[in-house]
């Protein structure tokens, strides 16, 4: 978007082309403030190009393009929210059926693409199917992927490389290594902070989608997060929790009343004022949040809470019973 | 229709039917907080999830159509986990506070946590603090704290009234519901948003601390606001320690709140009727001048003088129950006849939801009486005046051209122009006072019931002290004993309300025989 945002305009000029569309929204979130800059110059410029607009190309096809701002939501990412936002109406999910293809935005038949997806298309224009499932791992993991590389590396980064790139490789090579060569990985969150975590010993993977799912994670957004040795789980977790917190719409209960309490108790149990009881309260409360919400953020919360008491219990465990923190380093940070 | 099982039952559902719907018509309630089958749906509160097979997660009832073969659970572990998880998430930041909160007796909240809560909280965090006591209109007040963001209030506002005061505001934990900036809620329907909340966070001011709802004694009639009928509960305060004298409970409406009727009001009432009572509380009663045998017989005499004369008319208020205007058109006749009228009562516009210009809640059931239709009201000149009823209206003085009677006769509940200058004043009944027939601008009969005993001294049904003035008179009178008596007499005589019965109203009324073809 930043870099290349003619890529991003073509794939959706094709995308709204092939389905007939007659307008086009890009909906970008509201700190993206340079972001929203370089889009709007680039969608200028495809307007008087003709390549948008009335007639395009003489084509006798008409598409509008509109850069749409939103307010700095998370919740706008989940495409039912985001077409309430563009509507003017608060973020909130949408109770589904009926889905966008169905009735979306004005309750138009709607496709909701994410931008990724969309860079793709001029590609597989232009090189052909065959092309796109040549890269990565064929059958079913194939075509480019944009790996977010951040955490405890050397060379953090957005990298592209096939689906099925193995995480090591990932690590080492295009992130350059661990940050710090005396402090060895612990965990890597392999999908956005909102999937489980994996342990350092189950690192030895293809980043695809079904290598993760056979782990029990997910690649989701592919933004990868490496924490080595010095990263205290429980605060890692917290800081996820409170994000999630945060970011819920609280439109529906669960996730709402349930985010909030997850990351109290994460807080307690890190500033050491947690009770035994604690790991089998975050563990009941996130399964209570689970599968019972309107939208995916409330399972958002649960997943990596469930992830990080189950694989790091121990680190868990010790907070509450030493009121310190294993790895030594800033504990009892105090209440965020 | 799909056949669907539903906890082993199985049932046939018109297609689009609801899980929670299919299960209301067996008479079984899911329970709910954010549906209500006068809004849309919102589908946020997931208390009505359920499990439905083949399906991975739970479903939410009030959303989820039947569907053919559709295999239900609505009792099983996993819905009852659910439920309890639900409730515990509800009260996480709910205050404590059922002791001096006015919903508390006729609150969900308090319902499901005892059918479907655990019984205790492991949240040990210090609950959310909000504000209290948010003035957001002229009759409603806002906690908070209290809130569940069901979005009831809001969807009200939006889809009901279109008026759209109400709106979420900020996200997430820290959501609340809010009134737009220099905007109030004062719509002429903002108390529905009150008996809308599940719980405590909207309180009607009238209301607020009146008396607690256990104390209530409710009696299901008609408003009498206006000509739409509106079905509605009236709570009459029987709290012992609030006793007005000693040994007497403190018999005064405390609140009037709509009941659902399809054919009428659906789920809602106006604020007007909604506060009616308070304009009643607030007339002034009649006091009787002498006692009532030398009332009724001084009426009779003055009465009967005129009907001899041929000065006698008759002025009748459009809020009168059928009852007392046929007992006094029956009076009347008795006496000799004269012109009978109903007092024309309008004010303001329909306004297409439910309030209606006529203010007379029986003006139809009173012109089909007098073989009147309403609006005609060619002025009539008469010595002698009979006046029967109220019109709660101080700018209404309720008497055709002031001055033109010589002589009134009053009936009525209170105070007005007409009592001040009539000859003779009998008090009566006012319209919770007292049972009786109401027939709406629609033509449909309806069971107007006694809500309390007389407030006022010595009153008395209308058609009762009708009855006692021609006794008084010595002249014949109907064996009638109860409202159903006379009733019954206007259903043999009154060609309109020809098989009117208390049994074929019910609690939601009747379409009479005067509206069919109408």
């Amino acid at each position: 978007m930043e870099q290349d945002p003619h890529l991003v305009l073509e794939g959706t000029l094709l995308g709204a082309y092939a389905i007939r569309a007659s307008v086009a929204y890009i909906y970008i979130r509201g700190e993206f403030v340079h972001g929203t800059r370089v889009l709007e110059r680039a969608v200028a410029e495809a307007y008087a190009a003709n390549y948008a607009g009335a007639n395009v190309l003489g084509s006798g096809w008409s598409c509008d393009l509109i850069v749409h701002r939103g307010a700095g939501a998370y919740i706008c990412g989940e495409e039912t929210a985001l077409m309430s936002s563009l509507e003017g109406d608060r973020g909130y999910p949408r109770l589904k059926p009926p889905f966008p293809a169905a009735s979306g935005v004005w309750k138009c038949p709607t496709t909701i693409n994410n931008v990724e997806t969309v860079a793709n298309i001029p590609f597989i224009v232009e090189r052909g199917a065959a092309w796109f499932s040549s890269v990565g791992k064929p059958p079913k993991n194939t075509g480019p992927k944009l790996y977010c590389l951040s955490g405890h590396v050397k060379r953090p980064g957005v990298y592209e490389a096939p689906l099925g790139l193995p995480m090591r490789e990932l690590i080492e090579e295009l992130g350059g290594g661990m940050l710090h060569t005396d402090r060895p990985l612990k965990a890597v969150i392999p999908g956005g902070s909102s999937v489980p975590v994996l342990r350092a010993d189950e690192c030895d993977l293809d980043l695809d989608f079904d290598s993760l799912m056979a782990k029990g994670t997910m690649l989701g957004s592919a933004g990868i997060m490496v924490m080595d040795s010095s990263v205290c789980m429980v605060a890692a977790m917290a800081r996820i929790a409170h994000f999630y917190h945060h970011e819920s719409c609280g439109q529906c209960t669960p996730c709402r009343e349930g985010c909030g309490w997850l990351e109290r108790i994460l807080n307690r149990i890190e500033t050491g004022l947690g009770l035994p009881s604690d790991l089998d309260l975050l563990l009941s409360v996130s399964d209570n949040i689970m599968g019972n919400t309107i939208c995916a953020l409330g399972d958002a919360a649960a997943m990596p809470t469930i992830s990080f008491v189950k694989k790091f219990e121990e680190e868990f465990r010790h907070h509450i019973e030493h009121k310190t923190c294993l790895t030594g380093t800033l504990a009892m940070q105090g209440v965020r | 229709m799909p056949r669907v099982t539903i906890d082993g039952f199985e049932m046939d559902v018109a297609p689009g039917t609801t899980i929670l719907q299919a299960c209301l018509q067996r008479g079984h309630e899911i329970p709910h907080y954010c549906y209500h089958d006068g809004l849309s749906i919102a589908g946020n509160c997931r208390m009505c999830l359920v499990d439905v097979e083949k399906q991975p997660k739970l479903v939410i009832g009030c959303y989820t159509p039947v569907a053919e073969g559709m295999v239900v659970h609505t009792e099983n572990d996993k819905v009852k986990n659910a439920r309890s998880a639900m409730m515990e998430f509800f009260l996480i930041n709910h205050p404590l506070d059922c002791p001096i909160c006015d919903q508390a007796g006729e609150c969900r909240l308090q319902d499901y946590a005892v059918t479907h809560g655990t019984g205790k909280s492991r949240y040990t965090e210090p609950k959310l603090a909000l504000a209290k006591a948010v003035d957001i209109g002229p009759h409603v007040t806002l906690d908070q704290e209290r809130c569940i963001q069901c979005s009831r209030c809001i969807r009200f506002c939006d889809e009901v009234t279109k008026t759209g005061e109400l709106g979420f505001f900020d996200r997430g934990e820290r959501s609340q519901i809010g009134i737009f900036p220099g905007r109030s809620l004062d719509n002429a329907y903002s108390g529905n948003v009150v008996d809308l909340c599940p719980v405590g966070a909207l309180t009607l001011k009238e209301f607020r601390f009146q008396t607690r709802v256990w104390y209530l004694r409710n009696t299901s009639t008609i408003c009498a606001g206006c000509a739409r009928g509106c079905n509605v509960v009236v709570g009459v305060g029987q709290q012992p320690t609030l006793m007005t004298t000693s040994g007497q409970l403190d018999d005064r409406i405390k609140r009037i709140v709509p009941r659902v009727n399809a054919d009428v009001n659906d789920w809602w009432i106006c604020d007007e009727g909604r506060l009616s009572y308070l304009r009643e509380q607030g007339a002034t009663r009649l006091v009787p001048a002498m006692p009532y045998d030398a009332a009724v017989a001084k009426a009779g005499a003055i009465l009967a003088a005129a009907a001899r004369a041929g000065t006698l008319g008759a002025i009748l208020s459009p809020r009168l129950v059928c009852e007392d205007v046929f007992a006094w058109k029956t009076a009347l006749e008795a006496f000799g006849g004269g012109p009978m009228r109903v007092h024309p009562l309008r004010r303001g516009e329909d306004d297409g939801l439910l309030i209606r210009a006529d203010k007379g809640a029986n003006s139809t059931g009173a012109g089909w009486i007098l073989g009147q239709s309403f609006g005609a009201t060619a002025p009539f000149k008469a010595r002698t005046l009979l006046v029967v009823g109220d019109t709660l209206d101080p700018a209404d003085t309720f008497v055709p051209e002031p001055g033109s009677a010589a002589e009134i006769v009053y009936v009525g509940p209170f105070v007005t122009p007409a009592s001040r200058a009539a000859a003779v004043s009998i008090p009566a009944a006012s319209w919770s006072e007292a049972d009786g027939t109401f027939v709406s601008f629609e033509g449909r009969a309806q069971r107007v019931r006694r809500c309390h005993l007389p407030l006022g001294q010595d009153a008395r049904p209308g058609w009762r002290i009708a009855l006692d003035v021609l006794h008084a008179a010595k002249l014949d009178a109907p064996a009638w004993t109860s409202a159903d008596d006379v009733l019954a007499a206007i259903a043999a005589k009154v060609p309109e309300l020809e098989g009117v019965t208390p049994a074929a109203m019910g609690l939601l009324g009747v379409p009479a025989r005067g509206t069919v073809g109408a």
